[in-house]
């Protein structure tokens, strides 16, 4: 909301504040003053001008040479402009100013004006169009001023531009400061200033208004109060520019001097108003009720044709609907050109009715806005009289006599109790009775002390959010500064394992990042046929940014493909990275809840396995590459107790295993097939792991129990097998285990070999074998007969040929 | 040629070939040809069994001298060799750099929560966690919005679309949740006073994507109910988190604001570290930088989760971790930490 200097000064003296002060108090009081911006200094340089003497420039046929009077000086001004003529008052732009908007320039940037010869002939300075001042859109022509515009009055002064305007940035909770009457009433506790708010006049010289007009509320429910006023015989216009600046500055658009009357009383005081024209309104009577079934469709002032429902209120006449109540007028009933005799609306709305009408109209309007926030019922009557006074001051006319004022209730002070103690326990403070009073009573609440230490407090209708006693002790509490309340230490200890966390990341994430993983954070929004890619039961979102961004994920791996595509698009592509992350799902599952929301992990590996060295050949990372990683991160988490099951490809994956533990499936890791790699248009290999990140750590020991060290030596030998090459080495190893039973230490495979020496569709696997006892140290008799008994049970299991055997 | 001639013959040559040992290779060489098993000495040994018995002592004692002779020297050779060997290892360019290795780290965003989370921990607070898809009555209801109010218009929401449970029934109001503020109500369901914990997490709202807002992003959520918990303590509490965060330092400013769960209210501002208060672009010209909201948590709120505020008083208060770790980094563009660009991540 855009605040005025000046306006606000004609409702409270602020001489001697700068504009910084007023920004920091308010700001320190709750209102947000964003920015400020002192609007003289952008017409710095400007003057107004009175035009002498214009002639043909001698070596330009559309150029013209003026003197210009600026008070106490002729300028030798060059214009192109076809209006100018002499006698004229104008804006003139002497040299060293910087116009607003340069016309020539596609952009319109500004530009300064220098002392510039023209044709030969020198120029000292320019004079304005209404583009060039950015006070309008007109480009055809120079502004041209009323006649008794005082010759070498600064611009700024004259325009009513010597004014400071505030950025207010207002909370929901403050709907009475949507008003300068409201910022002035905070600058005037803020400053100790008395607020002086205006007492209009008006002559009531027409007919009594019971004659003019009737109005009915059907529904005071949502209509409270309903007050109006008649002026008859009025001249819509243009309105004088005081007018016209004053709504201009506060960012709405001139239309004309009623409409901008109404816009000005509200920008004023708070109270949005809304003119008819009497003679459009059927019956002269206004009747406040839901629409009819077959008045569905209205037209609103802006030419749209909106569709209603049932439960909005609506202004009508006799006949049909005029006005959507608290959000805009119809065209059917607005001022026009030849209105002589209006009907002046001021009345409050219920605001969650306003609100729900706005919304499902998807109209806000400066009317709806401050009707949802609560306007005070106990204001319609001095706006009206407000905008009465200036809709006679600048169209004429005559006021009918008395004012209609249809209220449901009479609208009193709430009444709450405040205790000393509790606004001191709650702040932390030790204010005394007499201080909070003086507070509460800057900004008019009024205190009548019911004991020492409690207070009953009248809290104004103006100030509706104002409804509990903790309501009063935010208001003391703001208005006595909370810089001003001390810092306090935490007076308790508490020793509390309730909140302790379970599956703390931290050290897991360190490991990753210390094993060469970049940690990626990525969107959980995903494409519906992403999301659907990976799993049918995934969560839609109803109102999306984009289609981009309509379902929430169901795996790690788009997010992070889109990572690699990113990355590859500037030429990096060896890539270790990682992610913890939430995927979701529709399928709540067994304990009721309506949608599940899973902790995973995921990491992926692409490029070089060993990026580029001056003696070393890099080769590029595979699946062995990504199950060496899982199987050092479940160590790294001391679980001891997994699977790996090859399974077929899938959608996402070509070579695929699934991580078991316990019997149940944590996890699924392979290479990511070409159907989802190519969505991403990645042409390189790219294995990906995705754990159940939650299972995983809840699967980790809760107490880890020392073993102790083996008091003999292990025995450590190699022996190779030739068997099938379709043979899996892993079940290999496994009867190899259950062979060395309780003396069984470690496995590793060194070597795969098949070629020469070993016959077609055969593959030699060398293993190492590591056996050991906790009784005593093993000799060469027993590892021979372990030897001999492998050679008999892989021959039977796989015949399997034992090649070769050496001890180390 | 007799016996001794051949025993001398050797000699020399192998003392000549010894000469020449200048590498590991060289050594090895010289073993095959004279001190192997099947080299030129052993065959004179092999020899010896063909000559006349009283030559055999004589000869067999020159024979033996040589063999320890040659093996001494040879052994000498060897060594020196070994050790060329070594000054030739030192002569290697060691201006050539390592070998490059993958280099990780963790992402700015979790370095910044963890951070936050370590400051509190240490002062006594516990953590907590919730669903992301919220119900409308944790999400606004519980804490203090009502229906229809403008208040819902300060976060824009994401809806989530109903579906169907096993029982046939359609879910309720849920949404994306717009704040971590809902763990708060859940933890006060959950938990009789005192409460003291931090609820990080990530959270959602509905607005254009730009330099300057996203989709979604991260909160740490705090939350102390207790007897007598005041304002005043509230600001001693965030001002240790921001000494500890930003420096020691960092002045701070409480202004009054508005959020319907919280009563009284209050929007927490740092001096600008960019420009140190005296006016930048980051802090648009106000010297002073938002990092977070509290307040006093409102009695409606102790209502809905059956707290008597009689008898306990809390505060509570919210940031987000990529306006924090936009501001502390300097970072013109909440975007960056989404796209993972490893030129970006590896900067933190």
């Amino acid at each position: 909301m855009k605040i005025s200097r000046k306006w606000i000064e004609q409702l409270v003296d602020l001489n001697g504040v700068s504009d910084q002060d007023i920004a920091t108090r308010l700001t320190m009081a709750g209102i947000e003053v964003e920015s400020f911006e002192n609007l003289s200094e952008k017409y710095n340089g400007f003057v107004v001008g009175s035009v002498m003497e214009v002639v043909k420039h001698p070596n330009a046929d559309k150029l013209r040479l003026c003197q210009v009077d600026i008070a106490g000086e002729i300028k030798s001004i060059i214009c192109g402009a076809p209006n100018v003529s002499a006698g004229q008052k104008v804006p003139v732009g002497l040299v060293g100013a910087l116009v607003p908007h340069d016309q020539h320039d596609p952009d319109g940037k500004p530009f300064q004006l220098t002392r510039a010869k023209i044709r030969g002939i020198e120029s000292e300075g320019m004079i304005c169009s209404e583009y060039e001042l950015a006070l309008g859109d007109d480009k055809n022509g120079i502004m041209v001023f009323e006649e008794d515009a005082p010759t070498g009055k600064p611009l700024a002064e004259y325009l009513g531009m010597d004014d400071t305007i505030f950025e207010v940035s207002l909370t929901p909770n403050r709907a009475d400061c949507l008003s300068h009457l409201g910022i002035a009433r905070e600058l005037s506790s803020a400053f100790s200033r008395k607020l002086n708010p205006k007492k209009p006049s008006l002559h009531e010289t027409g007919e009594p208004i019971a004659k003019a007009a009737k109005v009915e509320v059907s529904d005071p429910e949502l209509c409270p109060r309903y007050s109006a006023r008649v002026v008859k015989g009025i001249k819509i216009g243009r309105s004088p520019r005081w007018l016209r600046v004053a709504v201009e500055k506060a960012g709405m658009r001139s239309i004309n001097n009623v409409v901008d009357a109404t816009n000005y009383v509200m920008l004023e005081l708070g109270q949005p108003l809304h003119a008819f024209d009497l003679n459009l309104i059927e019956g002269h009577k206004i009747i406040v009720r839901r629409p009819h079934e077959s008045e569905m469709k209205f037209a609103t002032l802006d030419g749209k044709e909106r569709a209603l429902s049932s439960d909005m209120l609506m202004i009508c006449d006799k006949d049909s609907t005029i006005a959507i109540a608290g959000v805009m007028g119809g065209a059917n009933s607005e001022i026009n050109p030849v209105t002589t005799d209006i009907l002046i609306e001021s009345a409050n709305f219920s605001p969650s009715s306003v609100r729900r009408t706005s919304k499902k109209l998807g109209l806000s309007t400066e009317a709806s806005y401050r009707f949802e926030r609560g306007v005070d019922p106990n204001l319609t009557l001095a706006a009206l009289d407000r905008v009465t006074e200036i809709i006679v001051q600048t169209g004429g006319g005559t006021v009918a006599q008395g004012v209609i004022d249809i209220a449901s209730t009479k609208f009193a002070p709430r009444r709450i109790e405040l205790h000393v103690d509790q606004v001191n326990r709650l702040l932390g403070t030790r204010l005394a009775s007499g201080e909070i009073r003086r507070l509460l009573e800057s900004i008019e609440i009024h205190c009548d002390k019911k004991s020492e230490t409690i207070f009953v407090c009248f809290a104004p209708t103006f100030r509706g959010d104002l409804e509990r006693e903790v309501d009063l002790i935010e208001e003391v509490g703001r208005l006595y500064g909370y810089e001003k309340i001390e810092e306090q230490h935490q007076t308790r200890l508490v020793f509390d394992t309730r909140f302790k966390e379970t599956n703390n990341t931290e050290d897991l994430k360190g490991y990753l990042a210390g094993s060469g993983f970049n940690e990626i954070v990525t969107n959980s929004l995903q494409p519906t046929d992403v999301a659907g890619f990976h799993s049918e039961s995934f969560v839609k979102i109803a109102n999306p940014i984009s289609e981009d961004m309509a379902s929430l994920r169901t795996s790690l791996l788009p997010g992070a493909l889109q990572v690699v595509k990113l990355n590859l698009s500037y030429g990096l592509k060896d890539l270790k990275l990682f992610e913890m992350g939430r995927i979701y799902s529709s399928n709540g599952g067994s304990n009721g809840e309506s949608f599940a929301e899973t902790e995973m992990l995921s990491i992926l590996l692409t490029g070089s396995a060993d990026p580029i060295s001056f003696d070393r050949n890099g080769s590029e990372f595979d699946i062995f590459d990504l199950k060496t990683e899982v199987e050092r991160l479940l160590k790294h988490l001391n679980l001891d107790n997994w699977d790996f099951i090859p399974y077929d490809s899938t959608r996402e994956y070509k070579q695929v295993l699934k991580l078991f533990m316990n019997g149940s499936e944590v996890g699924i890791l392979g290479q990511v097939s070409e159907t989802a790699l190519d969505k991403f248009s990645i042409k390189q290999g790219v294995y990906f792991a995705e754990l159940n990140l939650a299972e995983i750590l809840s699967a980790r020991k809760k107490t880890n129990k020392f073993h102790p060290l083996p008091k003999f030596p292990f025995a450590s030998f190699d022996l190779a097998f030739i068997v099938d090459s379709s043979t899996p080495v892993g079940s290999l190893i496994n009867s190899l285990k259950s062979l060395a039973g309780n003396l069984f230490r470690d496995i590793y495979v060194f070597d795969i070999y098949s070629g020469s020496g070993i016959p077609e569709g055969k593959i030699s696997v060398a293993f190492s074998v590591i056996l050991g006892s906790d009784e005593r140290t093993l000799n060469d008799g027993d590892i021979a007969r372990f030897i001999e008994n492998a050679e008999s049970k892989l021959a039977k299991e796989f015949a399997a040929a034992l090649r070769k055997q050496s001890t180390k | 040629m007799g016996m001794l001639e051949e025993i001398e013959k050797l000699k020399e040559e192998a003392t000549a070939s010894l000469a020449h040992i200048k590498t590991p290779d060289d050594a090895e060489n010289f073993r095959l040809k004279f001190l192997s098993r099947r080299g030129s000495l052993a065959q004179l040994f092999e020899e010896m069994k063909q000559i006349p018995k009283e030559e055999k002592p004589g000869i067999g004692k020159l024979l033996n001298e040589v063999r320890t002779q040659l093996e001494s020297e040879f052994e000498s050779a060897r060594e020196k060799s070994e050790s060329e060997k070594k000054r030739e290892l030192g002569r290697i360019d060691l201006s050539i750099p390592g070998r490059k290795r993958y280099i990780g780290r963790k992402h700015p965003l979790t370095q910044t929560a963890e951070e936050i989370k370590r400051i509190f921990t240490s002062i006594g607070f516990g953590t907590a966690d919730g669903p992301e898809i919220e119900d409308d009555y944790h999400n606004f209801e519980a804490l203090n919005f009502p229906p229809d109010h403008p208040a819902r218009d300060m976060q824009d929401t994401f809806f989530v679309k109903p579906v169907q449970t096993k029982e046939g029934n359609e879910t309720g109001k849920y949404v994306l949740r717009t704040h971590t503020s809902g763990v708060q109500i859940r933890v006060m369901e959950n938990n009789k006073p005192p409460v003291r914990v931090i609820m990080p997490g990530r959270v959602y709202r509905n607005e254009a994507i730009s330099s300057r807002s996203y989709c979604l992003f991260h909160q740490v959520e705090g939350l102390y109910v207790d007897k007598n918990v005041s304002l005043a303590e509230l600001k001693g509490t965030i001002t240790y988190f921001a000494k500890e965060f930003f420096g020691s330092g960092v002045k701070l400013r409480f202004r009054p604001s508005f959020f319907p769960f919280t009563e009284p209210s209050a929007e927490v501002d740092v001096n600008c570290f960019i420009c140190s208060g005296k006016g930048c672009r980051i802090c648009k010209y106000t010297g002073w930088l938002e990092i977070m909201g509290c307040g006093m948590v409102d009695p409606n709120v102790f209502k809905f989760v059956g707290y008597d505020e009689k008898e306990v008083s809390g505060y509570a208060f919210g940031m987000g971790i990529e306006r924090i770790t936009l501001l502390k980094y300097g970072i013109d563009d909440i975007r960056l930490f989404f796209e993972n660009d490893v030129r970006f991540l590896n900067q933190f």
